[in-house]
């Protein structure tokens, strides 16, 4: 364990002793009511309203747990960190943000998670929760390597919270020799679906681009409130389009692609290279953009209430925004990683199918970033019912 | 002399002292089990009841799982609505069609791992039952969707030796799931039966031949009746996990062999909607409990004439 840095207050002779007091009494009692929050279940107790002691740029921790997306980050650089810093690196991932928002909801700042990686809209109610510290930004001196466009988005301003990890974009990968005719946009991939890729396709395991395949496909912006939108998406996705998935797999690049489990998979870009890249004959799969609209998704690295190795998790960031570290990073999992001329490095560098990496500017502007409605509970409805009905 | 020997036995009785406690002193001899009965009530007994309760509250909004200011069945209505409920007709099929391939597969087997193979190398093959649990579940069942890919190994051995025409097309189905649970709880199966034929012994078994039964009526009326409570053990053990089991069915079933488990792991995790994942959780607890109760009184009607006709009477009831 690392020694305690001391508190230095600036006070009257008269006030230290009564504050020094005061200080000490709420460290037992923080200390105590953590005692007796480990004897009761974590759903019982409540949410406790003292924000976790951030980092000082004290000694770094021995350990760092890490909540993520699958395959998400070079094994290497993890060990690099490890071996250059030392906290040793524990890994966990997720499968949606629902998921990773209610295991810290459920937690309460006990997850015993350092570093989560959220989407972006999903941060501002992440932090209203109170799931998520803030950055302390003087240990993060790399943040200067990111590209402006990525910093300051409207889910956190000032990046007081969180700041870019990856985005990407979603697609789907077919297979030429199951699907011969050629496939270009959502219209064709649902109506492969349906014929040639019948319980043969696979879509993302992640509510909101469930519902995105019909809104997307039909022109409707995918952050409609409308609820008879919704309730077309829930009839089209429950009745018509359930009984030809054959799995919702968020990852297809790591099984499902090189073992050719699919003729079609819905996918998200990084996913798809690393899927193409692993296959034996990388050439039977083809890529395509999601058109005529599609997302935009960015997903950040935060730092989660009550993270017991704050200063871990700092160095780990700033580790990581370094621009060779981050090439290393976009080598590996095939996503922008927001750090400003990283293109041209990747170019330099060789690096393999890089038009699943960067996209032009017309591509951009036909995706869009999800924000989070009063929608948000039905979405999750409509993807329990179709999951259910596609087992029927 | 007299009064020393008529002493004697009092002193006798005086020096276990504790022995002579009064009762109301004495600890009850269920304190034995008090540690377990702690265990169970903490973390057994308490979050079932909490199941319970949660499954008649409701989910208030995005950032809460469950309130129970408002009680109500609607949670039930809602995990038995259709769409759920096919689910449920779905894990109930692969929870008793897989037990009763275990079951088919585990008594031939165990009954000659017990009473046929050779002493010898009992222990070896009872090691080899074992030897897959070494590794981790997830692992082996993570190895069938290998073997069960459409361009796998195994599917194109099949189609090298003419055995099928087309490529497997098994994988994401609810055979693949019931290939999956039979192989991950077999030996959940074999090794309690193994423990009753074993225990059965020869000794019966040849008293039965001397007593002029033939080798099926030996097996029916003797070997099988007295390995039962194995029998039930098995059952028990195969079937309940079986029907709670997610990982079998998220990683080879896909969509098409969703099971129950899965659907409450949803909406505890990502839906974030505990009273509907407990109303679900408990509708899955009953439904095991039902079918278990029912598939033991058919067996007990199913078994009443038999055992009616082969009752042994002591004495001369005339």
């Amino acid at each position: 364990m690392s020694p305690q840095q001391p508190v230095r207050i600036l006070a009257s002779t008269a006030a230290s002793r009564i504050i020094a007091q005061e200080y000490s009494r709420r460290r037992f009692l923080s200390f105590a009511a953590a005692a007796a929050g480990a004897g009761v279940l974590a759903a019982c107790s409540s949410p406790s309203g003292e924000p976790a002691p951030g980092a000082t740029g004290g000694a770094l921790e021995n350990n760092l747990s890490i909540y993520t997306w699958g395959d998400y980050d070079d094994p290497e650089v993890l060990t690099d960190f490890t071996a250059e810093l030392g906290p040793d690196i524990t890994l966990d991932s997720f499968n949606s943000n629902e998921e990773m928002i209610s295991k810290l909801v459920a937690a309460r700042g006990t997850s015993g998670y350092d570093i989560v990686v959220p989407t972006g809209p999903f941060i501002p109610q992440m932090i209203e929760n109170g799931l998520l510290t803030k950055f302390n930004l003087d240990l993060l001196p790399n943040m200067k390597h990111v590209d402006p466009a990525f910093l300051g988005r409207d889910w956190d301003p000032n990046n007081d919270y969180s700041v870019i990890k990856a985005w990407g974009t979603t697609g789907f990968v077919y297979d030429k020799t199951k699907i011969t005719r050629e496939l270009k946009d959502w219209n064709d991939f649902l109506d492969a679906a349906q014929n040639e890729a019948s319980g043969n396709f696979s879509v993302l395991d992640d509510p909101a681009p469930l519902l995105g395949l019909y809104f997307w496909s039909n022109g409707i912006d995918w952050n409609t409130t409308d609820p008879a939108h919704f309730d077309a998406a829930e009839d089209f996705l429950v009745n018509t389009l359930a009984p030809h998935i054959s799995a919702f797999d968020s990852y297809p690049g790591g099984v499902a692609i090189p073992q050719a489990q699919q003729a079609l998979m819905q996918s998200w870009n990084g996913d798809a290279r690393i899927g193409i890249l692993e296959s034996e004959d990388p050439d039977r799969w083809q890529w395509v953009l999601g058109s005529p609209d599609t997302e935009l998704w960015a997903d950040n690295w935060a730092i989660a209430a009550g993270a017991p190795n704050p200063e871990a998790a700092h160095a780990f960031i700033n580790y990581i925004l370094d621009p060779e570290v981050s090439l290393r990073e976009l080598d590996y999992n095939g996503y922008h990683t927001g750090v400003a001329d990283i293109e041209d490095a990747a170019r330099d560098a060789g690096i393999e199918m890089l038009d699943l990496i960067f996209f032009d500017d017309a591509q951009v502007e036909t995706m869009h970033t999800q924000t989070i409605t009063d929608m948000q509970q039905r979405i999750v409805e409509i993807w329990d019912k179709t999951k259910a009905a596609a087992g029927a | 002399m007299t009064t020393h020997t008529t002493n004697a036995p009092v002193t006798m009785l005086d020096t276990p002292p504790a022995r002579k406690r009064p009762d109301w002193l004495r600890a009850p001899r269920a304190a034995l089990a008090l540690p377990a009965w702690a265990w169970l009530t903490a973390f057994f007994v308490a979050p079932v009841g909490m199941v319970l309760w949660f499954s008649f509250g409701y989910k208030p909004g995005i950032f809460g799982t469950h309130a129970n200011d408002k009680l109500s069945l609607d949670r039930y209505a809602e995990a038995l609505s259709p769409t759920f409920f096919t689910t449920f007709q779905n894990t109930l099929w692969v929870g008793v069609v897989g037990t009763i391939i275990c079951l088919i597969i585990s008594i031939p087997f165990a009954y000659w791992l017990a009473l046929k193979a050779p002493i010898s190398r009992r222990g070896i093959l009872l090691a080899m039952v074992m030897v897959p649990f070494w590794t981790n579940f997830l692992i082996r069942t993570i190895g069938w969707q290998i073997i069960l890919a459409p361009e796998g190994w195994f599917s194109d051995l099949l189609q090298v030796t003419g055995l099928t025409s087309a490529p497997l097309d098994i994988l994401f189905t609810r055979t693949a799931v019931l290939i999956g649970v039979v192989y991950n709880y077999l030996p959940l199966m074999v090794l309690p039966l193994f423990v009753a034929f074993d225990r059965v012994g020869n000794d019966l078994r040849e008293a039965s031949k001397d007593l002029g039964a033939g080798r099926w009526a030996t097996f029916t009326s003797v070997t099988l009746p007295l390995a039962k409570p194995g029998l039930i053990v098995g059952v028990l053990l195969v079937y309940i996990p079986l029907m709670g089991d997610y990982i079998t069915a998220t990683v080879l079933g896909g969509a098409k062999g969703n099971m129950a488990g899965q659907m409450v792991a949803n909406q505890f995790q990502t839906a974030q909607n505990w009273a509907l994942g407990s109303a679900m959780a408990v509708v899955l607890i009953l439904t095991i409990l039902t079918t278990a109760a029912i598939a033991f009184f058919i067996a007990w009607l199913a078994t009443l004439p038999v055992r009616h006709r082969r009752r042994l009477v002591l004495g001369d009831d005339r």
